[in-house]
């Protein structure tokens, strides 16, 4: 298991540097120096990245002092904003999109689970045909039309009901997060409730399934103990992009609901064209989510007894 | 157990006949089954799944209404009409074509002197009313004066207010004693608004409210019609008359632009970038994991090495990467930056389901017997390796093409995506966010397209993975 | 049948059917057998004939819908197993009439401990305390031969291998001392030698326990070693019926004949191995005649036109072949004909 978790932790650390190597290679590909034109950056500001980042200095040596600085973890500083610190940035603001995602997540696996086991206890009847439906619709339609219509509907329930339930935009407490955690987690939900229902069914096919009916167990022993439990394995192993998936998700929501997160702040600081800022929530992004990924990986080890025994199964 | 059964067979009484040898029929040896090819098989399985055919439908009827109508119709996606912003989707309108010269308003009889106070904060303009039939032009409103007002404040709602603090929005307050009319010109649309009269004193103090619901019917100015063509505005009869607007199917958006014109040639756009790139990377993908599967060893390895990393590249932050690394140019429609990104970032994931065909199929007997027979690596690939790759490589596309729709949409919404004045349907969600609130359909149209094709393409590719599963299990 | 004692398992024309698209599959066309205590059947037939699922349908574990018994009776030690409520069949199922699989390797739940899946069985079925009911699973290993079985019940199915996991798959299915035991080509899947061992156990624990064991396979060396009555089964139906003997020296059915033809040991070396021309019919649309007259090298007219019945030939010993008939006696075919013919 120790072997296992260290070889992961390696091509992590190796995919991280690769994620910010190419990071530097597309900033410093765009046309023209960004930092030579004077209307994008003031000179007070200028005068601050060059002499922090070398970027008077040849290509080489700039990446290699872009390199130093990360391994520190110093992300960089914005282009746009005088003193402000990718670091500060991200302090300020991943708090906020972390909170949203863990309870996306939640959601959408909670909700997972359960609509696919659903829809394989219901299997071709009507339950299960409505929630496909639903999941169907879930997966074809866009999140941000998912995030206004979610906005609306706030609306309506407030003009109904004739006071305040729910805000409409905003930040601050729990009834705020309620809708932006449901619109972001929708999808996933969707596409873990699919992968929920063909693992139960293929679950419910096999062998051992057969075995534990044949030892005459109860129905409720063997959904829960026999069926469930290794259907479950699957979707573990989708956290992983699932967590992608609600991460860059939560731009839209972000943007739509007007959340104060480090999504909504990485599209703002595109539309500026803050190269740095961009560069250092990439990577910092990029960072986070190859964790993840490897923290998934561990997880599903820790669940399933071949990968935990066995070891480095799972290349 | 079955001896009575048998007792009854041993009773039956057998003819010499019934004990003549079967004769043979060479028929029954042979077994009637017509064979397939690969691809006959998988097209008549797929052509037996009704939802995968409907969706088939659905894609060839959507790729004929982008690419194929613009071939007879000329769509105009830029022209702006002003006349008709925001308009939902419906058939011609008429309207009314209205003279827009200045109003003299109405004169005020004077009544007696102001009341006390309180008598004013309840008493209330009397004989609110419609100077003229309400049109999208102009609304004119008149009442009675007031005793002690020295003017009044105009309101407009578009719900009937409750109280004197929801009265709407503040259209004005008149300027001349003794104005006793207001002409509302602001943004008027074909719907029902609540004016509200309030009067103030002297004193500042205001009076009770008095509200008029008004429903305006669309009408263009003699001007403007003149402008368009639609009517001759050196004519002095011709206000008054009523004129067929240009017809706007599926409504205009808040710039008064046509959008089934911008559905027809955003989803051109749309659809091309979700067409090309995934073909593109196909392409891509054959070769580089063709060639990966083919040599493989140390090479293989080293490619695939690579190929990981890209996947494990976080896909839309580095798709806006790429796309802020290349920038566009002023006229530039953001295009072939998008095509590059999704190109660089998509080969991947296929190019490994290729290589692992390839892999696969290099230890099929039936490689090796055809190496036996003396075919060239040529033969082998052109006759065996790519026709047997060509399944995932379809299926996989299938699933690509939605997925670069839907990445497209994305980053057209933040503003990453195409560049404005280009249509896509990404780009016309976007401009229909500020306008969802009152006229969804901005939003709503494109955003139906996109999910129409989404689920189409997913729907196809469920059906062709079943079917080219089928085909290879038999 | 002639003995007093009531048999452990007596099933009685037992017909399933399977519903497909436009109609429906016969898989089980009227079978009737019988097991006594402390005996083995075995059941013979190649693929898809129908052993298997008659003897699944026995436990209710073919899926239904489609799979529906139409007719038929199954007594367990004198009670009725068809037809039973899935509560009542489950006090009966892993307690009175147990079954193990051919593929241990995925028969057994691959995220529970092995000695958890044998636990369980005695947990539900006697209500054991978890405790004691751990004890006891480790006991039943180490009698079917697992080594270090305390430390063997605490893995997981894929940390075994194939013979072991089978001998863990018998321990759980005769935890709580059934009746009857259903062994689905329990070797198939498993290397020749540990085949031995397995069937060895098998035999030392039936003789210790005295169930009555139905061993479905298709392999007649099996049969020879293991089996007291045979059965042999084709296209849905049971051709022959009889002792081991009576099987293997008294051939009545030019199906069994074959069976033998295409056995290496039977065969005997030098000589060529003879497969069985042809294929099953189908069962979707039963002929109306004998199932394997188009096979069959000694087919008469009437084998085409009228399907034979169970013909009885001596004690025990009957065939379904128009041959065993007293006025075909004299066709020529290499069948072992009764001597007491009426």
């Amino acid at each position: 298991m120790l072997v296992f978790i260290l070889k992961r932790l390696l091509s992590g650390v190796i995919t991280i540097w690769f994620i910010a190597s190419a990071t530097f290679l597309a900033m410093h590909a765009v046309p023209g120096d960004p930092l030579a034109n004077p209307k994008a950056v003031s000179e007070e500001i200028r005068q601050n990245l060059a002499s922090r980042y070398g970027l008077d200095q040849p290509l080489p040596k700039q990446y290699l002092v872009f390199m130093g600085n990360l391994l520190q973890g110093d992300f960089g500083i914005s282009f746009t904003q005088k003193n402000r610190r990718v670091n500060d940035i991200i302090r300020e603001h991943f708090p906020v999109s972390a909170l949203l995602g863990v309870l996306a997540l939640v959601i959408a696996t909670a909700g997972g689970i359960l609509w696919g086991a659903l829809t394989a206890i219901y299997r071709d009847k009507w339950p299960d045909s409505l929630i496909m439906l639903l999941v169907v619709i879930s997966i074809s339609v866009p999140s941000f039309v998912f995030a206004l219509l979610g906005q609306l509907a706030i609306l309506k329930l407030n003009s109904w009901l004739g006071f305040s339930l729910l805000p409409v935009a905003g930040w601050g407490s729990l009834a705020h997060m309620w809708m932006p955690a449901l619109v972001l987690g929708l999808g996933t939900m969707a596409y873990l409730t699919r992968l929920m229902r063909s693992s139960m069914l293929e679950v419910a096919a096999a062998d051992y399934l057969r075995t534990a009916r044949a030892k005459g167990l109860p129905g409720r022993r063997i959904f829960f103990r026999h069926q469930l439990r290794n259907a479950i394995l699957p979707v573990v192993t989708v956290l992983g992009p699932a967590i992608a998936a609600i991460t860059t998700g939560g731009f839209v929501v972000e943007l739509v609901f007007a959340i104060p997160g480090l999504g909504r702040y990485f599209v703002q600081a595109v539309q500026q064209l803050d190269y740095t800022v961009i560069m250092g929530t990439t990577v910092f992004y990029g960072a986070f989510l190859v964790f993840m990924v490897l923290a998934v990986d561990i997880l599903y080890g820790v669940i399933d007894p071949r990968i935990r025994l066995v070891g480095a199964g799972g290349e | 157990m079955s001896e009575m059964a048998g007792r009854q067979s041993l009773d039956l009484q057998l003819s010499a006949d019934d004990l003549a040898p079967l004769p043979r029929s060479a028929a029954v040896e042979t077994v009637v089954r017509p064979s397939l090819s690969y691809w006959q098989g998988a097209w008549r399985q797929l052509r037996g799944n009704t939802r995968s055919m409907l969706s088939l439908l659905t894609i060839l009827t959507l790729l004929v209404f982008c690419f194929v109508t613009p071939l007879f119709i000329d769509f105009d996606t830029s022209s702006q009409d002003l006349t008709q912003i925001s308009q939902s989707p419906g058939l011609a309108r008429r309207s009314l074509v209205v003279d827009t010269a200045p109003w003299g308003g109405v004169a005020a009889q004077y009544r007696e002197a102001a009341p006390a106070a309180e008598v004013f904060a309840r008493s209330r303009v009397d004989d609110l009313r419609l100077q003229e039939a309400p049109h999208t032009e102009f609304v004119r409103l008149a009442w009675s004066a007031l005793p002690g007002a020295v003017s009044y404040r105009v309101y407009r709602h578009i719900l009937e207010p409750s109280a004197a603090t929801d009265l709407g929005l503040p259209l004005g307050e008149t300027e001349r004693r003794g104005q006793v009319w207001f002409e509302d010109r602001l943004k008027l649309k074909t719907r029902t608004y609540y004016y509200s009269v309030v009067a103030v004193s002297a004193t500042g103090a205001e009076s009770a409210y008095s509200t008029l619901a008004a429903t305006p019917r669309h009408a263009i100015s003699v001007l403007d019609a003149g402008l368009r063509g639609l009517v001759d505005s050196g004519d002095p009869e011709v206000a008054g008359t009523e004129v067929d607007l240009p017809r706007h199917l599926l409504g205009t958006d808040y710039l008064g632009r046509d959008l089934l014109a911008r559905l027809v040639v955003g989803g051109q756009t749309s659809l091309f970038i979700g067409l090309a790139a995934p073909l593109i990377c196909a392409v891509f993908a054959i070769l580089y994991g063709g060639l990966s599967g083919y040599l493989g060893g140390r090479i293989d390895e080293l490619l695939m090495r690579f190929a990981d990393f890209v996947i494990a590249l976080p896909f839309l932050l580095f798709m806006i990467l790429i796309r802020v690394a290349m920038g566009i140019g002023p006229g530039q429609s953001g295009v072939v930056p998008l095509l590059v990104a999704l190109v660089a970032l998509g080969w991947p994931s296929a190019a490994k389901l290729v290589r692992g065909q390839v892999l696969q199929l290099r230890e099929q007997p039936f490689i090796a017997a055809a190496q036996l027979l003396g075919a060239g690596p040529n033969y082998l690939i052109w006759r065996h390796m790519l026709p047997n790759v060509m399944g995932v490589v379809l299926v996989s596309l299938t699933f690509a093409i939605p997925s670069a729709i839907f990445t497209e949409a994305f980053l057209s919404f933040i503003g990453m995506g195409v560049a404005p004045p280009t249509p896509s349907w990404g780009a016309m969600c976007n401009d229909g966010v500020a306008s969802f609130l009152s006229h969804p359909h901005e939003l709503l149209l494109p955003a139906a397209f996109i999910s129409v094709t989404v689920l189409a393409f997913n729907m196809l590719g469920d059906g062709l993975r079943d079917a080219l599963d089928a085909k290879l299990r038999d | 049948m002639t003995t007093a004692q009531a048999p452990a398992l007596n099933v009685e024309n037992l017909q399933v059917e399977f519903a497909v698209r436009g109609g429906r599959v016969q898989a089980v066309r009227g079978v009737s057998m019988a097991v006594q205590a402390g005996q083995t059947l075995a059941i013979v037939g190649e693929s898809g004939c129908g052993k298997s699922v008659a003897m699944m349908s026995l436990l209710g574990l073919i899926p239904t819908p489609p799979g529906r018994v139409v007719a038929g009776s199954a007594q367990l030690q004198g009670r009725q197993l068809l037809g039973l409520p899935e509560q009542q069949l489950n006090r009966l199922r892993g307690a009175e009439i147990a079954m193990i699989f051919q593929d241990p390797m995925s028969a057994l739940n691959p995220t529970m401990k092995i000695g958890d899946q044998i636990a369980e069985t005695l947990r539900v079925h006697v209500g054991m305390p978890r405790r004691e009911a751990w004890r006891r699973a480790v006991a039943l290993l180490d009698r079917v031969g697992v080594p270090a079985a305390a430390e063997r019940a605490n893995q997981y199915p894929f940390e075994f291998s194939g013979g072991m996991l089978q001998r863990a798959m018998i321990a759980m299915s005769l935890a709580c001392k059934p009746a009857v035991l259903i062994a689905d080509e329990p070797t198939t899947a498993l290397d020749v030698t540990i085949q031995n061992q397995v069937l060895d156990l098998m035999q030392e624990l039936q003789r210790e326990m005295g169930m009555a064991i139905v061993l479905i396979t298709h392999d007649l060396g099996v049969v020879a070693r293991m089996a007291d009555q045979v059965a042999v089964m084709y296209a849905g139906q049971i051709v022959e019926y009889g002792s081991v003997e009576d099987i293997f020296a008294r051939s009545a059915h030019p199906y069994t004949l074959g069976l033998k033809q295409a056995m290496p040991a039977v065969a005997g070396s030098g000589e060529r191995l003879a497969a069985i021309a042809g294929s099953p019919p189908d069962l979707f649309a039963p002929p109306p005649g004998c199932g394997f007259c188009e096979r069959c090298p000694y087919a008469m007219s009437i084998c085409q036109r009228t399907g034979p019945q169970l013909l009885a030939l001596d004690a025990g010993h009957s065939a379904r072949c128009w041959l065993q008939h007293p006025q075909a006696a004299g066709q020529p075919a290499p069948v072992y004909r009764s001597e007491v013919q009426p």
